[in-house]
């Protein structure tokens, strides 16, 4: 009893750790595009992941997210690639459907080498190499959780502190913030975190949504970018 | 079936000329009949990348200009290619699936001695360059590059007179710290040494492999 609850919160470590190989670490999620404008102080930074987290990233990728996590569970592979598809669309700049896609079917493919109930993570697989899914991060995630036995809404909360990590650690590698900044940062937003996954990980998949125009407007001028350190 | 595709990783610090080494082998790789695909680890810029593709690929017709292709590091080009290669294997991944007539993919990507190392699950092969300016105490200082590098490649060999660097003693000092491992002095910009890494390549890498018939 005690070593399956042990096994379980190490999961929930290992998938939560920026040292989990998903490439993550080579995202920005648009903060390189603002801050090349000049104009990004480090205050700035902690309303901008809010930002991303109640507009982008909670209504739309948490809630594809739980969506997966469902399918999975209840081994529907049908509404599992629907989750997929949408959220794949719902992306409307190239280099974050590439990014997205490319980080998410490293993740499958390193978590199958050791999960043990991974049928849907294999139907899913298959699925991709068919073409017929593109292995969206998000979507994976809920996938690769659902087969690691974590807690969904625990799912959803590591799916966001992931993304927030990301982006505060590029913040840091951009020269906006100092290490104990990024820290507080993170802590600070833990509630915004708590409540992005309490609006939208029972959202139904029909339901999803985002909004950050501007960000999107930024992101597509980041991608014909000469220089820039991040894929994203 | 996707099948492995052989892949060699060019590390080494900046402006040591990996590029410029990598513009010289392809040209003999392509006369050869291999099909060459590369992906550039950069650390700011996609600017290695548009120099080879406009150099090899649009300019010299050596290759399509999608087989050469940027890959950005947040500014982490070491654990790009070690710790986490994830985003390499992806491209890689996508060339394999998308090109499977290709017969050697080159990884380019910058890094200082003391920490740049490949991911056996990235390259098959670790070519290290460095260069005469560091000084001939390179080789000494070891490192994990130099060290663990399959074939060391010590560049602008022309310019060690007036750097003050001796070659005889880097070639000692690569033997004390190398053992048998092969280290080949190149000047990549007139081309002196290359056809001998590409050698390297072709027997240790492709073992002599006959270039795959086109697509």
């Amino acid at each position: 009893m005690g070593i399956d609850i042990d096994n379980k919160e190490i999961s929930i470590l290992q998938l939560s750790d920026s040292f989990f190989p998903t490439g993550l670490y080579a995202t920005s999620s648009g903060l390189e595009a603002l801050s090349q404008t000049k104009k990004l102080k480090s205050k700035d930074i902690s309303q901008f992941i809010s930002m991303q987290l109640q507009q982008v990233m909670g209504p739309s990728d948490c809630t594809a997210m739980g969506c997966a996590y469902e399918s999975c569970k209840k081994n529907d592979i049908v509404s599992l690639l629907d989750a997929d598809e949408s959220l794949y669309h719902m992306k409307l700049v190239e280099e974050t459907r590439i990014a997205s896609t490319r980080s998410g079917n490293q993740l499958l493919k390193c978590v199958s080498t050791f999960a043990k109930n991974k049928k849907m993570l294999k139907q899913y697989q298959i699925a991709i190499r068919k073409g017929k899914a593109t292995g969206v991060y998000a979507v994976s995630f809920g996938v690769v959780t659902s087969a690691l036995n974590i807690p969904k809404r625990k799912a959803g909360v590591m799916l966001l502190y992931g993304l927030t990590v990301s982006i505060v650690g590029a913040a840091m590698r951009l020269g906006i913030l100092q290490h104990f900044e990024g820290q507080k940062i993170i802590h600070q937003l833990g509630p915004v975190v708590s409540h992005a996954v309490s609006e939208n990980i029972d959202r139904r998949i029909s339901s999803m949504w985002q909004f950050a125009p501007n960000l999107d407007i930024l992101q597509m001028k980041h991608e014909v970018q000469s220089s820039k350190m991040f894929i994203t | 079936m996707r099948s492995r595709i052989p892949r060699v990783g060019i590390g080494g610090p900046v402006g040591s000329g990996k590029t410029m080494l990598i513009e010289q082998i392809v040209p003999i790789l392509s006369e050869k009949g291999y099909k060459v695909s590369i992906i550039s680890n950069d650390v700011i810029s996609k600017e290695d990348a548009d120099r080879m593709r406009q150099n090899l690929a649009t300019d010299k017709g050596l290759m399509p200009e999608e087989l050469v292709i940027g890959v950005a590091t947040g500014g982490c080009p070491h654990t790009a290619v070690r710790e986490d290669p994830s985003i390499n294997l992806s491209v890689i991944e996508e060339l394999e699936s998308k090109y499977p007539f290709l017969d050697l993919i080159l990884i380019e990507s910058g890094g200082d001695n003391i920490t740049t190392t490949f991911s056996p699950a990235l390259a098959d092969y670790f070519i290290y360059i460095i260069d005469v300016t560091g000084g001939d105490k390179y080789p000494r200082k070891r490192g994990l590059g130099i060290e663990n590098c399959d074939l060391l490649v010590i560049n602008k060999i022309d310019i060690a007179p007036y750097v003050g660097a001796d070659l005889k003693i880097m070639e000692r000092d690569a033997k004390i710290v190398r053992g048998n491992m092969p280290t080949v002095f190149v000047n990549s910009k007139t081309g002196l040494g290359v056809n001998t890494v590409t050698s390297f390549i072709i027997k240790d890498v492709l073992f002599d492999a006959l270039p795959k018939p086109s697509k």
